[in-house]
């Protein structure tokens, strides 16, 4: 028993502790409140505050520390190839600076280097090689192919996991958003094996169902798409759940609306959800146009650029020039026109889905 | 009514058997490499493949050790991505802010600059970034694989998206009170933007997990290798153990999928919390 009213003891004592300190601190406050200076230092602060929006150099000092790093790493890098792409970029002598060896990868950057000025001569040069219009093509075939194949499956599995009569709806996004936690060279590797002509998984399964084995690895054709599998494979669950996000900002009364007018389902997609859902709609357009565009390792794993150059990349051929061949200017050269091509196909897109 | 009620029946069949379908589409190659990290490397190569999992696990782990400390490598991609991301939200959420809530000279153009630079192909910004590098001697070091993007631009672009949806009226309230900007900033606009930081956060950690060709470039030692430099190092052996790489990869998916079950709800939630309309 005496310890139940030890306990009572102090759990009182706490209490009473508390309040104490309560009316304390509220009196320091009244008694602060009162001073008469105080609310001239109050005012005089307002007064500060109320002129610092119209003082630009808050702003300033929000963007300055993203400037800086922007500014050094970002915007001089591109200056300098610009800068770059006039000149002929000539390694000179034995020495490298830099110098790896990693079997199919392979990165030299010579240490002597002399620049020659060019003016447009690696623009000329560029159109008129065989292989950067190669590069070109297979990238818009993918491109052509791969975003709206992607971006489709998303939709529909946005649409999908946010019907009401869908059930585990948490475990079907995340299992297959989960593709995109994968990483970049091991889920490459991972297709490589899996799309192997002779041992692969994917032609056992198809001989299964009695259909002859697919050279998705070793024919122009197969390569491509295997390509455009395995970047689909990775990105879609990414896109379903920003989809999803918008999706879920649509209000439910627009449906409601729909529905007394008489619409059936495929009029309340075209004409609640379709507008409503643009912007993101647009913006997961435009980012996945730059994504396929930048497309790099997924070829350069799965296929190496191969067969006969079918799957080769720009940004693979940049890539090769620059630190294979060292034609560092030309190389810079085409970054830039890369650069430009899409910068112009971003914008064409906007101006196309961002009307109103 | 009868019929409409078979149609909808009809209807849920579909649009389940499709999600469905695509769940297995999605983890046949997730399950394949799990399953091709537990075998021994003979039983590997087989034709048909397997499909059930095999005991050697630790074996090919014991083996990549060897060959690769590949923890340390995880613990490098790890550093690296949480440093980033961290310094990068920093940056986007404070720019961010600005061009949402202030009004200043050149503003609009100095924002679309920024958003210009989103179609750079990175991997084309090495050589000059790596020649940079040189000259600071930041060559073999994590700040040079750090820095140059953590001025991200789809970050401010998200932020400044979302910072709009903030009500001028809730900072204008707290700028009476007496409060400074940069009380405002983290006191009031940050809080609210919970789930948009969280969101922005998956993105700003997948963009450096998935670099490749530039932390190639700059990193040296095997002590300092990332994920994906560690894993090209593995296939760039004269003879190519695909077990060890497939347990690399079964590894290396780990922070990923677990940075992505805690955030994914904030994710769908933030990413759109401002809107894109405009």
């Amino acid at each position: 028993m005496a310890t139940s009213d030890e306990t009572n003891d102090r759990v009182e004592q706490t209490y009473r502790r508390r309040a104490r300190a309560r009316i304390q601190s509220v009196g320091r406050r009244l008694r602060r409140a009162a001073r008469p200076g105080w609310d001239r230092v109050r005012f005089a602060r307002q007064d500060l505050t109320a002129a610092m929006p119209a003082l630009p150099r808050v702003a300033y000092l929000f963007i300055a520390p993203f400037f800086v790093l922007f500014g050094l790493f970002l915007a001089f890098p591109v200056f300098y190839t610009l800068y770059l792409s006039f000149f002929e970029y000539q390694g000179v002598g034995e020495g490298s600076l830099f110098w790896i060896d990693l079997g199919p990868l392979y990165v030299e950057i010579p240490q002597i280097a002399q620049l020659n000025f060019v003016g447009l001569g690696n623009y000329a040069r560029l159109l008129g090689n065989d292989l950067f219009w190669q590069s070109m093509f297979n990238t818009s075939y993918i491109l052509a192919v791969q975003v709206p194949l992607m971006i489709g499956l998303a939709l529909a599995l946005a649409l999908a996991l946010n019907a009401s009569f869908m059930r585990l709806k948490g475990v079907f996004r995340t299992a297959i958003a989960l593709p995109v936690s994968a990483n970049l060279v091991a889920y490459s590797t991972v297709f490589l094996l899996l799309f192997n002509e002779q041992l692969g998984f994917l032609n056992y399964v198809l001989s299964g169902v009695g259909l002859g084995p697919i050279p998705w690895l070793t024919s122009e054709f197969w390569a491509r798409n295997t390509i455009i599998a395995a970047v689909t494979w990775r990105w879609t669950g990414y896109n379903m759940i920003i989809l999803l996000a918008g999706l879920q900002t649509i209000p439910q009364q627009l449906y409601e609306a729909a529905e007394i007018d008489g619409a059936n389902r495929w009029e309340k997609f075209r004409y609640v959800t379709l507008p409503q859902l643009k912007p993101v709609l647009l913006f997961v357009v435009v980012l996945s146009t730059i994504g396929t565009f930048k497309l790099f390792a997924e070829p350069y794993v799965i296929t190496g650029g191969g067969p006969t150059n079918a799957t080769i990349t720009i940004v693979q051929y940049i890539y090769r020039q620059a630190f294979v061949n060292f034609n560092l200017g030309y190389a810079s050269a085409l970054t830039v026109v890369f650069v430009v091509v899409v910068s112009i196909f971003s914008i064409i897109q906007i101006k196309l889905g961002g009307e109103d | 009514m009868r019929d409409q009620r078979r149609k909808d029946a009809v209807w849920r069949f579909l649009t389940y058997a499709f999600v469905i379908t695509m769940v297995v589409v999605m983890m046949v190659p997730l399950y394949w490499m799990l399953v091709a990290a537990t075998l021994p490397q003979e039983q590997f190569l087989q034709f048909p493949p397997r499909l059930i999992p095999g005991t050697a696990f630790l074996d090919n782990f014991a083996a990549l050790q060897e060959r690769l400390d590949f923890v340390r490598t995880i613990r490098n991609s790890v550093f690296i991505a949480v440093v980033y991301t961290l310094l990068s939200l920093v940056l986007c959420s404070m720019g961010g802010f600005a061009f949402a809530k202030y009004e200043f000279k050149y503003k609009e153009p100095i924002f679309y600059t920024i958003l210009a630079t989103l179609v750079l192909p990175i991997q084309l910004l090495v050589i000059p970034l790596f020649l940079l590098m040189a000259q600071l001697d930041w060559t073999n070091t994590f700040r040079a694989i750090i820095l140059p993007w953590a001025a991200n631009p789809i970050g401010i672009f998200l932020m400044r998206q979302n910072m709009k949806s903030i009500p001028d009226a809730l900072l204008e309230s707290a700028r009476m009170d007496g409060a400074t900007e940069f009380q405002i900033f983290y006191r009031i606009a940050l809080p609210t933007m919970r789930s948009s930081l969280a969101a922005l956060a998956i993105i700003l950690f997948l963009f450096q997990w998935d670099l490749f060709l530039y932390p190639l470039v700059i990193l040296e030692s095997a002590d300092m290798y990332t994920i994906p430099i560690g894993l090209a190092q593995l296939t760039g052996f004269q003879r190519i153990y695909y077990d060890q790489i497939m347990v690399a990869a079964t590894l290396a998916i780990v922070p990923m999928v677990v940075l992505f079950l805690v955030l994914q709800k904030q994710f769908v939630s933030g990413i759109l919390a401002g809107s894109l309309k405009e």
